[in-house]
């Protein structure tokens, strides 16, 4: 392989490069339980904007000292490291929320290691409402229910398709009225709970607490194994 | 016990034809490289087509690792009626990624079958397997410290030689046009038989990669854009690495400096003193690759003002129009070529010249002058952050090298995107005397109704320039169909006669191109119907 290739995916502390919020969670976090039994162990990929950090809040109180975290970016070496983890020959289990760019990365390397993805997600958030699209399987049974509800109690307008893969059904179209002002990132922490705890099938998502307004951007959320 | 039910199928097949051939290909292929679970599917789903993902969706993935694994998959297509939809490694992404083209289809994913065979440096060849990749191809040369270089697109790393030159993709070296570079493929035909191109039939034969037509008719063309056979090895050439390189930017500061710019550039491409397939990136597809985003500039919907992109010119020091080329060869021969090229421009009097000392590690200079001289970057999927929402959906018509033809051509583009809300973001990749006009029509994936307008849009770039006389040489997967009219009925007859002679039972990606026995009787019948009626 080529000697100069860096591995950049760096591991980092939790919260080191996702912001304030994080920053502030990391000390609760060793030796947190999850949230659920059943909830295995996930690496989280982020970029390092406001809705990362927000994803990242509500995977940790899913998953606890269960979830190990890393900033990656698209570049050349950042998804070479990427591939090389994947195609390891060990079991691994990523959850990530990540720009267009570096999303389409992650999940192109990811078919050809032959990963399984459960839950595709496409969410866009501007002027106090967020669209979410999303492309799961049985393995997500109930996730856009509960996304729905919370998006409800976030009081932000959205709109949320939910495409099953493979399914006969018909797409389900979601949506809500805003009912307040600019709403939060709120829609990130849920994805995140939802998919740190994709395996033990919660109840309910609780709404985790998120600083800050809602940023806008748009993102991709993704559950994959191998 | 209940057999499994899908909700997807192939077109014309019954649950229980679906069942048997699942199982024919896992004793064939063994259970690991037969994907059904919806999980295993969804990385194979649309990411990059303006419709719903139900529309491509596959009922199965096949993964092969052998010729004669690929022999076994098309008998039992054959016997089962299953169509599949083949890939090396799926990654033409604006051109429709891994989906197969219709609802049902098994993709073949020939990934697994990833052997460089054999690359010799003396005669400056490459044999190669589907999967290999470019970065496979890259690491090999480095590793073996090998005089060559390597062209690829711009997703380089990831993407791999075979399937891009099996759709007529380019690069940015002088080996930018690959399908003129290559020389020598296998093909697995839909009967199962084994047919080598070129010098590739004579036994014994070591010119297979050196000497490109054999005798008698040359088919190696047919296979490409095609659903003929899989192709499943291809030899192609190898440029020799030169001893010295020069990259340079020429930044151009008004949209309508186009036409000067390609009737200048023109002598010089045909004459070889530019060698490389040059580019003429405009300000947007030059800010998507520096990553810029669109937000931080303008939060209004639709498409990005002038006078918003005439900022962002002055703040990034990007021009309207950004030529990058290269000079190859010895010093003596870019001394010699340089002041050519530097007098050409200098006496024009726009373009500001910018050489790799000037523009140091700054992009997107950077990821170009590496595309250009063979090393792999991921630089310019920047461009799916521009407007948000990751939707990308490549138009590329192909246009004269003449200026006023690509001025003509990004006017009219332009027109039609911005009708439609969307953001003229183009490139053109200049051969000596065409010109692709790559256009990257970006939409947002969460917005339903703004996926409608990228389609409208997209359907309204093919009529309109059709009716100009353009037609695209590549398209997504979803208007494959659509661009096949555009070439005319007498094409569209032999290529179904072929089709009919190689593939009768229509097994082998059908629709692709257009071509789909099914679909062209259907039509067939419906207008002699249409006209018995009148």
């Amino acid at each position: 392989m080529n000697a100069n290739r860096r591995f950049v995916l760096k591991s980092m502390v939790l919260g080191g490069a996702a912001g304030v919020v994080l920053s502030r969670s990391m000390p609760l976090l060793a030796g947190v339980p999850p949230s659920h039994s059943g909830i295995r162990p996930a690496l989280a990929l982020v970029g390092g904007g406001v809705a990362e950090a927000a994803f990242l809040q509500g995977a940790m109180a899913a998953a606890g000292a269960q979830l190990r975290v890393q900033q990656l970016d698209q570049s050349l070496s950042s998804m070479l490291d990427f591939e090389q983890r994947l195609r390891a020959g060990r079991p691994l289990r990523v959850i990530g929320l990540l720009d267009d760019a570096a999303a389409t990365l992650v999940l192109d390397l990811a078919r050809s290691a032959g990963a399984r993805v459960p839950w595709l997600g496409q969410h866009t958030a501007e002027a106090g409402s967020t669209r979410h699209r999303l492309l799961n399987t049985d393995l997500a049974e109930g996730c856009t229910r509960q996304l729905s509800r919370l998006l409800h109690a976030c009081g932000a307008g959205f709109t949320l398709d939910e495409e099953r893969q493979g399914s006969v059904a018909p797409a389900r179209q979601l949506a809500g009225p805003a009912r307040n002002g600019a709403g939060s990132a709120q829609w990130a922490a849920g994805v995140g709970y939802l998919l740190a705890a994709l395996d033990a099938h919660p109840a309910m998502t609780p709404r985790v607490s998120v600083q800050g307004t809602l940023p806008s951007g748009s993102f991709v959320s993704f559950s994959i194994e191998v | 016990m209940s057999e499994p039910m899908n909700g997807v199928l192939p077109r014309g097949v019954t649950q229980k034809k679906f069942n048997a051939a699942v199982e024919r290909f896992r004793a064939l292929l063994g259970e690991e490289n037969v994907l059904v679970k919806a999980e295993q599917l969804i990385p194979y789903s649309k990411i990059m087509m303006s419709v719903e993902s139900a529309a491509h969706a596959p009922s199965a993935a096949l993964t092969a690792n052998t010729v004669e694994q690929v022999q076994g998959i098309v008998k039992i297509c054959n016997q089962y009626r299953i169509p599949i939809w083949t890939i090396s490694t799926g990654r033409n992404f604006g051109y429709g990624t891994a989906a197969p083209v219709q609802r049902g289809q098994v993709i073949l994913d020939l990934k697994k079958m990833n052997r460089i065979i054999k690359i010799d440096p003396d005669m400056c060849t490459a044999l190669v397997e589907p999967g290999v990749t470019f970065q496979q191809l890259y690491d090999y040369i480095e590793e073996n410290k090998l005089p060559l270089m390597l062209s690829f697109s711009a997703p380089s790393a990831i993407a791999g030689p075979l399937g891009n030159t099996m759709d007529r993709g380019v690069g940015y070296t002088p080996y930018g046009e690959h399908f003129m570079m290559q020389c020598g493929m296998e093909v697995v035909l839909a009967n199962g038989d084994i047919y080598r191109t070129g010098m590739g039939g004579v036994k014994g034969s070591n010119t297979w990669q050196i000497f490109k037509w054999g005798y008698g008719p040359t088919l190696d063309g047919m296979f490409t854009q095609a659903n003929y056979g899989i192709t499943t090895k291809m030899g192609f050439w190898l440029m020799p690495r030169p001893p010295a390189y020069k990259p340079f930017e020429v930044i151009f500061e008004n949209e309508a400096d186009i036409v000067e710019i390609v009737d200048i550039l023109r002598p010089l491409r045909i004459a070889q003193i530019i060698p490389n397939a040059v580019v003429i990136a405009n300000i947007l597809w030059e800010a998507g690759s520096a990553h810029l985003r669109r937000r931080d500039y303008i939060a209004e919907p639709g498409h990005t003002p002038d006078h918003v992109l005439e900022k962002m010119q002055k703040d990034s020091g990007m021009g309207a129009w950004n030529l990058y080329a290269a000079l190859y060869g010895t010093q003596e021969q870019i001394d010699v070529n340089w002041k050519i090229v530097t007098d050409a421009f200098r006496k024009h009097g726009k373009g500001r010249i910018v050489t790799q000392e000037e523009a140091g590690d700054k992009q997107p200079f950077k990821y170009r002058a590496e595309l250009m001289s063979g090393v792999p970057n991921l630089q310019e999927f920047g461009l799916y952050n521009w407007r948000g929402g990751g939707g990308s959906m490549w138009f590329a018509p192909v246009s004269e090298a003449r200026g006023s033809e690509c001025a003509k051509q990004a006017l009219l583009a332009k027109r039609i995107l911005h009708k439609y809300g969307l953001d003229y973001v183009a490139e053109f990749i200049v051969g000596p005397r065409d010109m692709h006009h790559v256009i990257d029509v970006l939409y947002d994936r969460t917005s339903d109704e703004e996926i409608k307008r990228a389609d409208a849009c997209f359907n309204e770039l093919l009529d309109e320039f059709e009716k100009e006389g353009y037609a695209v040489y590549r398209v997504n997967t979803r208007f494959q169909e659509r661009v096949a009219r555009s070439y005319g009925p007498v094409k569209r007859y032999v290529e179904h006669a072929i089709k009919r002679a190689l593939d009768p039972n229509n097994i082998l990606a059908p629709g692709r191109s257009g071509i789909d026995l099914d679909a062209y009787e259907t039509r067939r019948r419906a207008k002699i119907a249409s006209s018995d009626e009148s």
